[in-house]
């Protein structure tokens, strides 16, 4: 095959896994983003984003935790149309309402309030990433994870010239390859 | 037109077909099923190990790596069931905290022994990741512990297997089928 063929073909392989995996490389790009910070502590939740509020609450009359105080709690941080359940251990209530908890310190009062919001789509994007799903989807990730290694090969003969991979293109790859073999080198 | 329904349509009754068998699964293992209640569990764990029993309690956690794993209490937290998602299941999600649940699946039991908590020590002491190994509490905070907190947990454990006078702590967990939301 003719060397001007051979760079139609890899064009065209380049050109139609890019746009056919546009939507797998945004979804794994951006819940890439949230995995790295959640990994690296950024986050405490890869899918709902939390807000933490501390309070000093009144304790329970009589000393009596119960789903009575859990409400009268709750009425204090506009939460009680949203109650869900409560548990008591030792020293503390924890109450549930759909966006977060309440937690109190049945000695002191100190409250800590939770709040959480989901992180629509992204949290779908998460889901698929974890490839919690499975079934199908983890032939079809393959595929993607196999695309993109022919998009990275394909891509470095693109172009011609010094622009392309005998000069511009070489010294840029190599850089891209070094850095994470740096960051090994220096931290694993 | 219709032709293109038609093909769309092949994949969708493929994917009904394998809900509906997952239910048919499900059921069938209801029939000879044990009741267990989250504050006996670890009472009477042992005899159902490898069995279907069906849980009910309030969810107090879920975790955050993936919603694989969430735990069960009842009223207090200090008795707490492990539930790990089955392959049906695709995460717990942490909308769940706080909202009572009715769980099918099958008890499991894991051993620790002396060999485990060294290479458990052994993962802890490395830098990289650490989350894969060791016993899941679903106490608050039990996923962010530091290395020390996790170390301190591996010699406590170290005692109780000392203690025990057996040559392996039984940690319980159930592998849930599937699970619904009570209303």
């Amino acid at each position: 095959m003719q060397r001007k063929t051979l760079r139609r073909w890899n064009n065209a392989v380049h050109r139609d896994l890019g746009y056919f995996f546009f939507g797998m490389t945004l979804i794994y790009a951006l819940s890439g983003i949230i995995m790295n910070h959640f990994k690296s502590g950024d986050f405490v939740h890869p899918d709902y984003s939390k807000r933490y509020e501390q309070l000093t609450l009144a304790l329970p009359a009589g000393g009596l935790a119960d789903k009575a105080y859990a409400l009268k709690s709750l009425e204090q941080v506009h939460e009680e149309k949203y109650f869900k359940s409560y548990i008591t251990g030792t020293g503390y209530i924890q109450i549930f309402f759909t966006n977060g908890s309440l937690y109190i310190d049945l000695i002191t009062g100190k409250a800590e309030l939770e709040e959480k919001t989901p992180r629509y789509v992204l949290k779908e994007f998460n889901l698929l990433h974890y490839n919690n799903i499975k079934h199908w989807f983890t032939w079809f990730s393959d595929a993607y994870a196999v695309a993109l290694i022919l998009l990275a090969i394909s891509g470095l003969f693109v172009l011609r010239g010094k622009n392309g991979i005998k000069w511009r293109g070489a010294l840029l790859a190599f850089t891209g390859i070094l850095i994470p073999v740096i960051i090994i080198l220096l931290y694993a | 037109m219709i032709k293109k329904l038609f093909l769309l349509a092949i994949p969708c009754v493929f994917l009904l077909a394998s809900c509906n068998q997952t239910t048919k699964d499900a059921e069938n293992k209801k029939a000879d099923t044990a009741t267990l209640a989250v504050l006996t569990f670890f009472d009477s764990a042992s005899n159902h190990i490898g069995k279907p029993i069906r849980i009910e309690g309030t969810v107090i956690h879920t975790c955050k790596h993936g919603g694989k794993r969430m735990f069960l209490v009842d009223g207090t937290d200090s008795i707490r069931v492990e539930i790990t998602a089955g392959n049906n299941i695709t995460k717990f999600d942490e909308s769940l905290i706080g909202s009572k649940v009715k769980v099918l699946g099958v008890l499991k039991e894991e051993r620790v022994d002396a060999k485990y908590l060294n290479e458990w020590e052994a993962e802890v002491k490395k830098p990289a990741e650490n989350h894969s190994t060791g016993i899941h509490t679903g106490a608050k905070g039990h996923e962010d512990k530091g290395t020390q907190d996790k170390l301190d947990e591996i010699n406590s454990l170290r005692n109780d297997l000392k203690n025990s006078g057996k040559d392996h702590l039984s940690f319980f967990s159930v592998e849930a089928i599937s699970y619904t939301v009570v209303k």
